[in-house]
């Protein structure tokens, strides 16, 4: 009662937090809510160490070289260039396949479909985003490597003159086309739920007043729909990309990972990926120094990614497109 | 003079779906798509009858272009030329559409066939295989002896160890973002978002220097869960969040109203009008990580024998015991990989459903 009746509005928030069990509260809270912070600092920390260590036990040529000799002889020498470049280099693939399809996709689910078959469409690609890599990997070691060798085989056999499409070896197995093309499928769903949700974002009167000028479903995409959602789709290209350099399982068996650079031989039988190089080491590593070298290697990862990762965070923001 | 609206009537008018009469297509228009699609199906499949040419040529080399021709055609002699980039896209759409579908279709459908093989014998279903454990296999044995029942086991222990972390904290950081509301909140939010996107095999690494390489403890369940926990974390505390936002601010407000303090009102008032939304993030969240390979490979290793123990062996779980056995040169071990497989999709799918039925649930009652 001894509120002062002229008080108009009274700070909930103070007034709350001055009882003392909720100050217990919101301190408990607040702590737990710096967990993300703790576990992003201490992953940069102990695997900057690592990589600290590498860099100066091997130089900068660590970052770019291509070699890994360290259990053989006693002056170790490793490099993950390659395997940096392979990485960017399947990534790129599978945006080559992804982008296009998922914008299709993302077009057809909010222009084209009824809305039964819409929401079924958008339930098949929920399901593609949630089958784990492992299945993936799985499945593209027996059911898409052969199939995928006949078509590379082909594409060299008629294509061989473009460079991409070169093939000195006559071994399609294990090349960086089948593991784009499984990163690809694995981009896909991502790419499509952030486009489908922006393009159905469109307000609806833009596209209304498009159709009444008599503008075709191209023109209205071109002018209307892409340019208003662009940046969210940008950002949804970031968040595949972002999700493919990390990518270990799915590619592991079939990417033939070689020590050497293979700058642009799409259906050669020779790649790279860092995420990979670390489990395919780690099964046979030789010691605490090479140990310390598949650490340096994944802390380039993790800066990797994560710089793809916020900056796709942030332009997919700044669209205004709610959080998932 | 004003006219004065009725407002029954105005209600009437807005509930009606406005009439799009420029969406009923005229029939010379329909004869013309219908055979703008079926001409050339018919026309390769006649080829494809006749010739020796492989399918997956005559599919891309030649049924494709002519789709995008005829419907090319189509459009143009029906809507002028302004039809024909309409036309490429309707027919690209379609075609991608039925690429997801074909993909995913193969997925499941080798899935379930290679991964009947293991659960199904002879002898019918084969319990044996969910039921048993690795010791005394090796990948020669007979698919009648030995299972995946030491890996379910370890797939469960590690999974419930990480949401035992991962869910209070997740669902504290949402309350931290919705309910709290502190001046850091869109720090906190950036750093989930960021932990989103730490590959797996990074979330694998870090518990390996800071829990095995220091020496404090063995390979074990633990570990593998500490990893999991890590990607856990971010897919519950954006789920989490999600939902209670959907929360009415009156409930919040009423119960201050009452006096309670805040932390009653966030438990015994939001969290629990947000339960089903609550349990549908945890959901998620497993269902994220129960397929991850990377971490567990460097944090739990494997292990042929039932591990009861989460603190000091290494352990087997579900996608370590698939990639253990997948590159093995036995057709048996390969067959024990597609059963595995199955198991793991069914749970999966099982994770997937039931988010989708308690989303919908949570959908109804706040919208």
């Amino acid at each position: 009662m001894a509120a002062p009746p002229t008080e108009t509005r009274r700070d909930l928030d103070s007034a709350a937090t001055s009882h003392r069990g909720d100050r217990i509260f919101n301190r408990g809270i607040t702590i737990a809510a710096f967990t993300a912070l703790l576990v992003l600092a201490g992953i940069a920390i102990f695997l900057g160490i690592a990589a600290v260590e590498a860099i100066t036990t091997q130089g900068w040529s660590f970052l770019f070289t291509t070699e890994w000799k360290v259990d053989q002889g006693d002056e170790p020498v490793a490099g993950i260039w390659g395997m940096l470049y392979g990485s960017v280099l399947l990534a790129v693939i599978g945006l080559v396949i992804a982008v296009p399809v998922s914008l299709l996709l993302s077009v057809f689910i909010v222009f084209l479909a009824p809305r039964r078959l819409a929401r079924a469409m958008t339930n098949v690609i929920d399901l593609m985003a949630a089958i784990p890599s492992i299945i993936l990997g799985l499945w593209a070691f027996y059911l898409l490597s052969p199939p995928a060798e006949q078509w590379q085989f082909l594409l060299n056999k008629y294509l061989g003159w473009i460079p991409i499409f070169q093939n000195d070896s006559g071994n399609f197995n294990g090349t960086p086309f089948i593991a784009g093309f499984v990163l690809a499928i694995m981009m896909i769903p991502i790419i499509t739920s952030v486009s489908r949700e922006v393009l159905g974002r469109t307000p609806p009167e833009l596209i209304n007043a498009a159709e009444a000028l008599g503008c075709s479903l191209w023109t209205m995409l071109r002018h209307v729909a892409l340019p208003y959602g662009r940046g969210g789709i940008v950002g949804g290209i970031m968040l595949g990309l972002g999700r493919a350099l990390g990518e270990t399982i799915a590619i592991f068996f079939v990417l033939k990972l070689v020590y050497d650079i293979n700058w642009y031989k799409i259906i050669e039988s020779e790649g790279g990926s860092v995420a990979t190089l670390i489990v395919a080491t780690f099964g046979e590593v030789s010691g605490p120094y090479e140990l310390n070298l598949l650490l340096a290697a994944g802390f380039f990862l993790f800066v990797g990614t994560l710089a793809v990762n916020v900056i796709a965070n942030l332009i997919v923001q700044k669209t205004g497109r709610s959080e998932r | 003079m004003t006219q004065v609206l009725d407002r029954e009537q105005i209600a009437e008018w807005s509930a009606q779906q406005p009439r799009r009469p420029w969406t009923k297509k005229p029939a010379r228009l329909q004869a013309w798509i219908a055979v703008a699609a079926l001409l050339p199906a018919a026309l390769v499949a006649l080829i494809f009858t006749y010739t020796e040419i492989p399918g997956p040529i005559l599919l891309v080399a030649v049924y494709f272009p002519l789709q995008l021709l005829a419907a090319g055609i189509a459009a143009v002699a029906t809507k002028g030329r302004q039809g024909a980039a309409d036309s490429v896209i309707i027919v690209l759409a379609i075609g991608a559409t039925l690429f997801s579908f074909i993909i995913l279709t193969s997925v499941l459908g080798s899935l379930i066939v290679r991964g009947f093989e293991a659960l199904w014998g002879e002898d019918g279903f084969r319990s044996s295989f969910l039921f048993q454990n690795n010791v005394y296999i090796n990948p020669s044995t007979p698919l009648e002896y030995g299972g995946l029942g030491h890996a379910v086991i370890g797939t469960l222990m590690i999974v419930l160890i990480a949401s035992l972390i991962a869910v209070p904290i997740g669902i504290a950081t949402a309350i931290y973002i919705t309910e709290v509301r502190g001046r850091a909140v869109p720090y906190v939010r950036f750093f989930v978002q960021a932990m989103s996107g730490i590959p797996s095999i990074v979330a694998g690494l870090f518990i390996l220097t800071v829990l095995i390489v220091s020496g404090a403890m063995n390979q074990s369940a633990f570990a593998g869960g500490l990893a999991y926990a890590i990607l856990m974390l971010p897919t519950v505390a954006r789920t989490a969040e999600e939902v209670l936002r959907l929360i009415p601010e009156d409930l919040r407000t009423g119960a201050l109203a009452l006096g309670s303090t805040r932390a009653r009102v966030v438990l015994r008032v939001v969290i629990p009008a947000a339960k089903t939304g609550v349990i549908t993030a945890i959901i998620l969240g497993v269902a994220r990580v129960i397929g991850e390979t990377a971490p567990l490979l460097l944090t739990s290793l494997k292990s042929d024998q039932t591990i009861l123990n989460p603190l000091t062996d290494p352990i087997a779980a579900l996608p370590t015991y698939i990639f253990d056995n997948v590159a093995l040169p036995y057709p048996g071990a390969v067959t024990r990989a597609w059963g595995a497989a199955l198991v793991l999709m069914i749970l999966v799918l099982i994770l997937f459903t039931l988010a989708r039925i308690l989303g919908r649930d949570r959908l109804n009652r706040f919208r």
